[in-house]
């Protein structure tokens, strides 16, 4: 009886320290969230980033995650993730830039990588998957179809991010049809339904019939569909709330981003020592982002015979169709190192600055930045260099 | 001819974002002449919104939508009634907390039908509008022209008196905040079933608090509030209308900024809203104290 007791607990013993060792030996990785997981755009899209890491790398790490963290309060849930065992902590807004950093000083033996931001530290790293290309892209096909010459943007934030996407979406459908006008609202929100759908409905009535946006809410599509204009899908799969009307989009892999970082940590490549100048700029090239309102399908079929039809005169390819012009694009950008860039001189703004001289094109640093307003924007553009 | 489709255009739109507002005030403007403090819009709201979506998608009748966001509102400014009058807690904690249980308890129910455009939904402008204009009209009739009015307005300004005069406190106060929460519900499910309409985790934000403030700038009048509520869904919509030759960052702040001016102006001549404010409003009532 005695000895069986004994072997009893000599096992429990042991399993109790051979899976304390086994979750020790896993990489302990904590994610923080500016908004809930399960909203329609950016955290949820973080939130999908996250699952696949897990996917990727099974057995060999754990990942944890914080939703709905206010952005000046960062610091605290980092220092709860830290004594949770975190060796690794992705930061997922920009507002937790300065936050990141803090702690990046106060946990030198953590590694972590902040997604928007540009301040880095030798243990803490940026990371962006940006979609200026796609919003080139949408710019073009939305010049072949809009019918009233005049296409609609509405817009979160007055912010460099969004002047960019913005400008690039100008750029584009003005490539095509350079008698179209770009109207623009902005919300000064990132989530508001309401303001999104007064914003939108203040568009239609100027006439706009072809919309692109910025908002976590697929409000700006439904009340645009409801009139039977056309938009482009934004940040998540959002084509199956308007299949007649959503032509296109946008949408990001941020696993592509996640698994190749966490691949380097696990195989030792990146250390807590040399993140200083480790900065991911993803886009089309690396696949951390995608053309098109749901994965797999760039361009709604739908379309497809209409942006056949259209015929736009490029110096490069001659005369062809923009439906063409866009997967040619998309090619281009596609390859690494890039064979077009939207941001390619001369480019002036819509005061006539020369803004990208002939044969320039913008760095990272000068698009993180941009304030400009690309020709053929019309409507307030707070910030506006002179 | 221009200028007037403009004009016409902004009336419209003002009506539109106007009547969850309208609805919201109104339920608001009852609990409060009663003398309980409703913070809880928010979340009735919300609640409303959700089950207003999902009811009317499965029935894929928009009424009967309505109806379960009317019943759903009821049913949570009940545990508001039940917290802050029965047990007799802080009102403002206890509607606090309401906005966020709602908040969150409609979140996770909702992320099966998020985003999902509704297959029928309600005229955003020719029914629920109309209706509550009617509502308001009838509403100021019964506060001011009836024993029933004498009733609820005794109670929120001397609960004390009316319990003198042999009116049920409890009740009058229950049945006010019931019926406040029934036309937030209703508020909510316009947002999902006609405004909208499609469902998404959070979509009210903010109306809720607007609704509070409202009731207050109406001076607790329910014929006030037709105009208040109008103006403010004007405003709402103007600050995007009026990009065009506006800058954004003025046009964001001018409904909070033109309310409080109103309510400033209001409360100098006279002032006309201190007075309107009732007297035990957020007051649990205990017979025997004061």
């Amino acid at each position: 009886m005695r000895w069986i007791k004994l072997f009893v607990i000599v096992t429990a013993m042991l399993l109790v320290a051979t899976t304390g060792w086994a979750q020790q030996s896993k990489l302990k990785i904590g994610f923080i969230y500016v908004g809930p997981i399960g909203d329609f755009g950016w955290t949820n899209a973080h939130d999908v980033g996250r699952k696949q890491l897990e996917k990727a790398f099974p057995g060999q790490l754990e990942t944890f995650y914080v939703e709905s963290v206010p952005e000046g309060n960062v610091e605290p849930f980092i220092d709860k993730m830290v004594r949770g065992g975190a060796k690794v902590v992705f930061t997922t807004s920009f507002g937790f830039m300065d936050g990141t950093i803090a702690a990046a000083k106060r946990y030198p033996d953590v590694i972590f990588a902040h997604a928007s931001g540009f301040k880095r530290a030798s243990n803490s790293a940026t990371y962006m998957a940006d979609f200026y290309q796609i919003y080139y892209l949408n710019g073009l096909m939305a010049g072949a179809l809009s019918k009233t010459n005049r296409i609609a943007y509405v817009g979160a934030f007055p912010i460099p991010e969004v002047k960019r996407h913005l400008d690039a979406f100008a750029l584009g459908a003005r490539a095509v049809n350079p008698k179209l006008t770009i109207h623009v609202r902005w919300l000064f929100s990132w989530f508001d339904p309401a303001k999104a759908k007064e914003a939108t409905e203040a568009l239609l009535a100027e006439g706009a019939d072809t919309y692109a946006f910025t908002e976590d809410s697929p409000t700006v599509i439904q009340v645009a569909a409801k009139k039977n204009r056309l938009s482009f899908s934004h940040y998540s799969p959002m084509q199956r709330f308007a299949p007649k009307h959503v032509i296109s989009g946008q949408l990001v892999h941020w696993e592509r981003i996640y698994i190749d970082f966490v691949g380097k940590v696990l195989k030792g490549t990146y250390t807590t020592q040399n993140l200083q100048n480790v900065d991911y700029w993803w886009l089309l090239a690396e696949k951390a982002v995608e053309l098109g309102g749901q994965p797999g399908q760039a361009i709604n079929p739908l379309f497809t015979g209409r942006l056949k039809a259209a015929k736009v005169k490029t110096s490069e390819f001659g005369t062809i169709s923009v439906y063409d012009l866009v997967n040619r694009r998309l090619a281009q950008m596609s390859k690494n190192p890039v064979a077009f860039d939207p941001f390619t001189g001369p480019i002036r703004d819509r005061k006539g600055v020369l803004r990208v001289p002939a044969g320039k094109t913008m760095t990272v640093q000068e698009l993180t930045t941009m304030e400009w307003a690309a020709p053929g924007i019309v409507g307030q553009w707070p910030g506006e260099p002179k | 001819m221009e200028i007037l489709t403009w004009i016409l255009g902004t009336l419209v739109r003002g009506l539109a974002f106007g009547t969850p507002l309208l609805w919201g005030s109104l339920g608001e403007i009852y609990a409060e002449r009663a003398g309980v403090v409703n913070l809880g819009v928010e979340g009735m709201m919300i609640l409303g919104a959700f089950s207003g979506f999902a009811v009317a998608q499965v029935t894929g009748n928009p009424v009967i939508g309505l109806l379960a966001a009317a019943v759903v509102g009821a049913l949570a400014a009940l545990l508001h009634a039940l917290v802050s009058v029965t047990l007799r807690a802080n009102q403002y904690v206890s509607g606090l907390a309401l906005s966020m249980f709602g908040l969150g308890l409609s979140g996770l129910l909702g992320r099966r039908w998020e985003g999902i455009p509704l297959d029928h939904p309600l005229p955003e402008v020719t029914v629920l509008a109309p209706l509550g204009i009617s509502l308001a009209v009838a509403l100021w009739i019964v506060l001011y022209h009836t024993r029933w009015g004498i009733v609820l307005r005794t109670t929120g300004e001397s609960p004390a008196a009316a319990d003198a005069m042999g009116i049920n406190v409890t009740l009058v106060r229950y049945l006010a905040v019931v019926f406040g929460g029934l036309l937030a519900g209703i508020a909510g499910g316009f947002l999902s079933v006609a405004y909208r309409p499609s469902w998404t985790e959070g979509m009210t934000a903010g109306i809720g608090w607007i609704v509070v403030a409202l009731a207050i700038f109406a001076g607790w009048d329910p014929l006030k509030a037709i105009w208040t509520s109008l103006l403010f869904g004007v405003l709402f919509h103007l600050s995007f209308r009026l990009q065009t030759w506006i800058p954004p960052e003025p046009l964001q702040i001018m409904p909070f900024a033109f309310t409080i001016v109103v309510l400033t102006v209001g409360a100098r001549r006279g002032g006309r809203v201190r007075q309107a404010a009732p007297e035990a409003l957020g007051l649990p009532y205990v017979r025997g104290e004061r």
